[in-house]
């Protein structure tokens, strides 16, 4: 029973951080019908701007909580301006030329960035601080769950709602969903198309930018490539959610981790990720655009 | 170990000067004794032949302060290889004609494999670093290879899992890459062989830092050691996740967990892992290494740069040894001698030779990640 509840935590942890990462596709998805392959490179420079501001603060005397928090503003603005300045120059000229155009220009982004890192931080593996979270490990029923993992756990939920509430019960969220419907009715009707996909484009990286963030606290350490494997996991999620929908990426990411952890703790740890794979093929085989998503109705 | 490369084939330019450069003769009545160094003293293993090279003129200066070697001075002579099979076998020929009772060199199997059947026609001692099978597979009575075969690390690592901390229950880890595979595979097969019990063997995607799930599973079964035989990025975040997911098992890592980075990416939990590793040579426990790793410093103001500038230079200490025991220096006596050697005291530790000129016994030690991230020995003892 321990090593259930833990393999569901353990599944919850990672699960939220893909969550908030595959938030990042799905809204761009929504809004523009573009795979923006650069999120997952974003989010980690979140991660190593945060990084820079927490070991350049060391013995500043400020608390740990005092740091972290600067890091993740000072990650999500940085991230947010990073993404209104990629929408700029690499997806805006591109609006109108087919998509494929757009995918390359993702691409470019996407190694733009990784090879940004590697010369501005190097190639090494970089190593968070580990002071300065609590150390506090809690006992529940035979499993260990830690501050860390309950503080990531929480803030993905309370991140997830907030987006939720925001799309569905603001005017601007109603801006947003009638532009990932049709976007020259949305025109129309007076919405300023240009401004709302500007505006996906600061939330998408800057929840990006706090599941980067949460990566390198969590595992303790950050090096240029992770953007690929964890942009490639958040996309899969975005996928077997439904891209475009919400929702759907918030449980993609979950069931996601979840499936991640029970493969690999019930089934073979050599095959986890063959299992985890197979199973979204599964899922996709019977519901073709993903377990939320609904057939050709755009959706944020 | 991490294998070292043969070096590639000869560019272009490799039109070489060789130095002969001839030792401190004394005048003496009878004539001295040659040994010759074959070497990269050039190209990119230079910093290694060069270590080479002092190494032996270090052990020929002392053994001459000493009165020499059967009351007669020994004479170094050196060839740069520059790590090239083809400059080798050009030295190998050199060393044969200035007449050199043995050759301790060269660096790269390669370069010591070009040059193997010219010392074995000539009945000139070899004695490499080279740990390719071929070196020992041609069957050549002159060959002595003086650094541990590649199997050493598994047989290491088994003997102190199974015999030295008597763990009952053992958990292998490792990732998916050839390297750390068939380490795992053959500490398996060794751990075996000492009849220890292997509980799991798992793996983990390098790189892909949740692994919680794996190591929970391998908690349930409730192991008393986890090995892992992959890279330190991921050893020490497994060694991070053990202690969050609050698991008590030993941690004992193979060779490439040895990496700075290592203890800063475990924090809090890395005091207390074991590495198993050839230590650095100023890390060598033995009160002899210690020696000359100190006489080495003070005549060339550097630290040897690697451990194979001391398991050559032991190549060149049995040799030593086997003229004075075989008072003389004539090849099929000194090859019995060295062939039959019993636990000779190396600088890397104890070893001898089997037929194959293999050496046996290995300068693997288990060393433990302290919570600053220095090194202590733990296994062989380390001599007060």
């Amino acid at each position: 029973m321990g090593t259930f509840i833990q393999q569901v935590f353990n599944g919850l942890t990672v699960g939220g951080i893909y969550a908030l990462i595959a938030l990042g596709y799905t809204m761009v998805y929504g809004v523009m019908r573009l795979i923006n392959f650069a999120h997952g490179d974003l989010c980690i420079l979140g991660a190593f701007v945060g990084l820079t501001l927490l070991t350049g603060a060391a013995g500043s005397g400020h608390s740990g909580a005092v740091l972290l928090l600067a890091a993740f503003v000072l990650a999500v603005v940085v991230i947010a301006a990073a993404g209104v300045v990629l929408e700029l120059v690499a997806y805006r000229p591109l609006r109108k030329a087919d998509r494929l155009s757009a995918v390359v220009s993702a691409l470019g982004a996407s190694l733009l960035i990784e090879n940004s890192i590697m010369l501005i931080w190097g190639p090494d593996v970089h190593v968070f601080p580990g002071d300065l979270l609590p150390a506090t490990t809690w006992t529940v029923a035979g499993a260990s769950i830690t501050f860390v993992q309950v503080m990531i756990i929480l803030a993905s939920v309370l991140l997830m709602a907030a987006l939720y509430l925001f799309i569905h019960h603001t005017r601007f969220g109603t801006a947003i969903r009638a532009t990932a419907i049709d976007q020259d009715t949305a025109r129309l009707m007076g919405i300023k198309v240009n401004r709302v996909i500007l505006t996906v484009f600061v939330i998408g990286p800057a929840l990006g930018a706090i599941g980067g963030l949460f990566v390198g606290i969590y595992y303790r350490e950050a090096y240029f490539t992770m953007g690929w494997t964890y942009g490639l996991y958040a996309f899969i999620a975005a996928i077997l959610g439904g891209i475009g929908n919400i929702p759907g990426a918030m449980l993609g990411g979950v069931l996601l981790g979840l499936f991640n952890a029970f493969a690999a703790g019930y089934i073979s740890s050599s095959w986890q990720d063959a299992i985890t794979f197979a199973l979204l093929i599964a899922i996709l085989l019977v519901r073709p655009t993903g377990l939320l998503g609904e057939p050709d109705a755009g959706k944020v | 170990m991490i294998w070292k490369q043969t070096a590639g084939a000869a560019s272009a330019f490799a039109v070489l000067t060789c130095a002969m450069l001839v030792g401190v003769a004394t005048a003496s009545a009878a004539s001295p004794i040659r040994f010759g160094v074959q070497a990269p003293i050039t190209g990119p293993y230079a910093d290694e032949g060069q270590g080479i090279e002092k190494a032996v003129r270090l052990l020929a200066e002392q053994q001459n302060a000493k009165g020499g070697l059967l009351g007669r001075q020994i004479e170094v002579t050196v060839c740069d290889d520059e790590g090239k099979p083809s400059q080798a076998a050009i030295c190998a020929r050199q060393l044969v004609n200035a007449k050199v009772v043995a050759v301790i060199g060269s660096y790269t199997s390669g370069a010591a494999l070009a040059a193997e059947p010219i010392y074995a026609a000539a009945d000139v001692l070899q004695t490499s670093d080279g740990t390719s099978n071929k070196l020992s597979e041609q069957g050549f009575k002159t060959w002595f290879g003086n650094a541990a075969p590649n199997s050493a690390e598994a047989e290491f690592t088994a003997n102190y899992l199974v015999n030295v901390r008597a763990f009952k229950r053992i958990a292998v880890l490792t990732d998916h890459s050839s390297f750390a595979t068939g380490l795992a595979d053959e500490v398996i097969k060794n751990i075996a062989a000492v009849h220890g019990n292997v509980v799991e063997k798992a793996f983990v995607n390098a790189d892909s830092q949740n692994f919680t799930p794996v190591l929970t599973k391998l908690k349930s079964l409730n192991p008393d050691v986890l090995y892992y035989s992959g890279y330190f990025s991921d050893g020490g975040l497994i060694r991070a996740q053990m202690q969050q997911l609050g698991m008590d098992a030993a941690f004992v890592g193979g060779d490439a967990n040895q990496n700075v980075s290592f203890a800063k990416i475990a924090g809090a939990a890395a005091g207390g892992s074991v590495i198993v590793n050839v230590p650095a040579p100023q890390d060598l426990p033995y009160p002899a290494a210690k020696q000359f790793v100190a006489d080495y410093k003070a005549k060339y103001g550097a630290l040897p740069p690697s451990v194979f500038t001391l398991t050559n230079a032991d190549g060149m200490r049995a040799i030593l040894e086997a003229i004075e025991a075989t008072k003389g220096t004539e090849p099929a006596a000194l090859e019995n001698h060295l062939h039959h050697l019993v636990d000779f005291q190396g600088l890397t530790g104890t070893f001898a030779w089997n037929e194959r000129g293999e050496r046996t016994g290995s300068p693997f030690v288990a060393f433990e990640v302290q919570a600053d991230g220095a090194y202590k020995i733990l296994y062989p003892e380390p001599a007060k």
